[in-house]
């Protein structure tokens, strides 16, 4: 495998420099994700009786269905907020002076500094009943009794959005930065106006950026568990809690192998759905 | 030898790998490794077992690993053979597990100093149970003026939305739904008459907590101020100066023994048997009852007092009266069906 050709062609390249780390992800990520397959293709608990049943019993059930299927709406809402909220923000770090932008830049990845459960608290002391929200609302005279908000989908999406953030910032602030700003410029003095020029020029031109964002934002906010069981409670169920379940309490590892490994091609699906939207924006881009 | 780059990869490679896989080396000569929980308990233990265990034993080299009894069993049986904890704690339902699965080797009675001055529901021959776990109602004295009684308190029209359980993924949430089942007419074998009384509960509940941690966190906040809960966490919160107090119910208070086991197959197996000798005796015992720890001693010979007499009971035999031992046996068999069940019913 690493073995150099005696005579080499300068245009291919040894393998084994890459070795290792092929030999790593072999090892700790390709060897225990077979070992969940074939733990997830049991009938029982003990792992003896072979079989499909586990995969049945999730896609036959309407209520496992409707864990997978509200863990990937929350997804989605988490990403679109993310989107609207993180796009004006990248915008306007390439267009501010180096002093904003490195206060824009700190705040973007303050976050990042602060532990997943340190943020998580902090919400559900912004979202509480006595919470900051609830009593300016109060001491404002505009509701009598506190709304609920922690505990809810709505509490559970904006907290998401607040921890997942840079993701999709990030991103963004480099594909801006890389259109050429007088393509701005020659698009202005073409006629188009400033929404026209945003929408063909710097979309999608941008899109790149996008598609990186909304893949890792999503990826992020469906497996966030310690945020999703704090705000949501334990009433809301989505599927790391689901998983965590029936692995750790229920000790029941086929099903709980069978949950994550349907979890993952759920996921794989929706990211390659992004990475074909990014492939045929790239066609309309170049139009 | 002749050191070659190769033989040099190979070395640091094995040795690395022995670092990661602690099981790989061959003269095994590792620290007891305790498993205890997390949060008061893993500060009880610092603080007052681990010193007496090394006092009693010429410093022996120990560790405290702490974590919850579902993790402690994943740990043990993904390693039955070599595995990398040698004492485990558990709740009762796990307790059971752990057995069934043959992690746990039975405790040595008949060398044990202390185990014959357990009070009876505390002699386990696979496992004794130096404390108890106590289960009654929390409540905020700041917003509920009369304290509460019975179980059937958390109905009443006043606490509308200001109630909070757990779900059944803790011990907590389980025990008290099989506790309200048998308040109305229900037992270990039917919890039906435990989940029509949730129903009836959901337009009370202000919140179903993830775990017993959260629930305290919900007081702290505001957002309950009443709710089934547990004797010793609630002291921490007390000893921060949050308004809450505790009741034991006049059902009775429900009482989880928690065990503490000798893992099969440890490497350590006497000091094992050493640490928990020390947790069973009168001194520990009695220290872990005072203050800031409250927890129940379950060693006869140890006299009750503080706050431990004043709320729960003032010895064995008021424990024994007020408390409520349920038979985990027959929850364990139904206990994945009710979790199913609730995550299925108790939407709010």
């Amino acid at each position: 495998m690493g073995a150099a050709p005696a005579s080499r062609d300068v245009t291919s390249y040894g393998m084994g420099l890459a070795a290792p780390l092929a030999l790593f992800f072999l090892v700790f990520f390709v060897a225990p994700l077979l070992q969940l397959f074939w733990l997830s293709l049991h009938n029982d608990t003990a792992g003896l009786h072979w079989g499909l049943g586990q995969y049945l019993h999730f896609l036959t059930d309407p209520f496992s269905l409707g864990v997978l299927g509200s863990t990937l709406l929350l997804g989605a809402e988490v990403t679109a907020v993310c989107l609207v909220l993180g796009f004006p923000i990248a915008w306007l770090y390439q267009r501010v002076g180096p002093k904003l932008q490195t206060i824009i830049i700190l705040i973007v990845l303050l976050p990042l500094l602060t532990s997943v459960v340190v943020r998580t608290f902090a919400w559900i002391v912004i979202l509480g009943r006595q919470g900051i929200i609830n009593a300016t609302l109060q001491s404002l005279g505009l509701i009598d009794t506190p709304l609920k908000l922690l505990y809810t989908q709505f509490g559970v999406v904006i907290a998401l959005a607040q921890v997942q953030m840079p993701l999709m910032t990030l991103p963004l602030i480099t594909a801006l930065g890389r259109i050429d700003p007088n393509l701005d410029d020659a698009s202005c003095s073409l006629g188009a106006g400033s929404w026209r020029t945003f929408f063909r020029i710097v979309l999608p031109l941008s899109l790149p950026g996008v598609i990186a964002g909304c893949t890792l934002t999503y990826a992020a906010a469906i497996t966030a568990f310690i945020t999703q069981s704090l705000i949501g409670g334990g009433q809301m169920l989505f599927m790391p809690m689901y998983l965590y379940q029936q692995a750790s309490t229920l000790q029941n590892w086929p099903f709980a192998a069978a949950i994550s490994i349907i979890f993952l091609v759920a996921v794989l699906a929706v990211v390659s759905v992004f990475t074909t939207l990014g492939r045929m924006s790239r066609g309309y881009g170049g139009a | 030898m002749i050191m070659n780059r190769r033989s040099l990869l190979t070395t640091a490679l094995t040795l690395g790998a022995m670092k990661a896989f602690p099981g790989l080396s061959f003269a095994q000569a590792r620290p007891l490794v305790f498993a205890t929980f997390t949060g008061s308990w893993e500060e009880a233990h610092k603080a007052v077992l681990v010193p007496a265990f090394r006092k009693a034993n010429a410093d022996a080299a120990m560790v405290l690993d702490p974590m919850l009894s579902v993790d402690q069993i994943a740990k043990v049986n993904a390693a039955k053979a070599n595995p990398p904890i040698d004492v485990m704690l558990h709740d009762p339902g796990p307790a059971l597990v752990a057995v069934g699965q043959d992690l746990v080797e039975p405790y040595p009675v008949e060398k044990s100093a202390y185990y014959k001055d357990l009070i009876a529901e505390a002699q386990e021959p696979m496992g004794p149970a130096p404390f108890f776990q106590v289960v009654g109602l929390t409540y905020n004295p700041e917003a509920v003026k009369t304290p509460p009684t019975s179980w059937a308190d958390l109905w009443k029209p006043e606490f509308k939305g200001r109630v909070g359980i757990t779900n059944l993924n803790s011990t907590l949430g389980t025990g008290w739904l099989v506790e309200i089942a048998k308040m109305r007419g229900g037992s270990e074998a039917n919890v039906d008459p435990g989940f029509k009384a949730l129903e009836e509960l959901k337009p009370s509940l202000a919140a179903v907590a993830a775990n017993p941690g959260a629930l305290a966190t919900l007081f702290q906040q505001g957002q309950i101020d009443i709710s089934p809960g547990n004797f010793n966490a609630i002291q921490i919160l007390k000893a921060r100066g949050v308004p809450v107090e505790f009741v034991a119910p006049k059902e009775g208070a429900i009482a989880f023994k928690t065990t503490i086991h000798i893992v099969k197959n440890s490497p350590n197996r006497e000091l094992a048997f050493k640490l928990i000798e020390a947790a069973l005796t009168p001194e520990v015992q009695t220290t872990l009852m005072n203050p800031p720890y409250l927890i129940v001693p379950t060693n006869s010979k140890v006299t009750m007092g503080g706050e431990i007499a004043r709320v729960l009971a003032k010895d064995t035999a008021e424990l024994k009266k007020k408390f409520v031992f349920q038979d985990w046996k027959k929850i364990n068999e139904q206990r994945s069906a009710w979790i199913e069940r609730f995550n299925r019913e108790i939407k709010i």
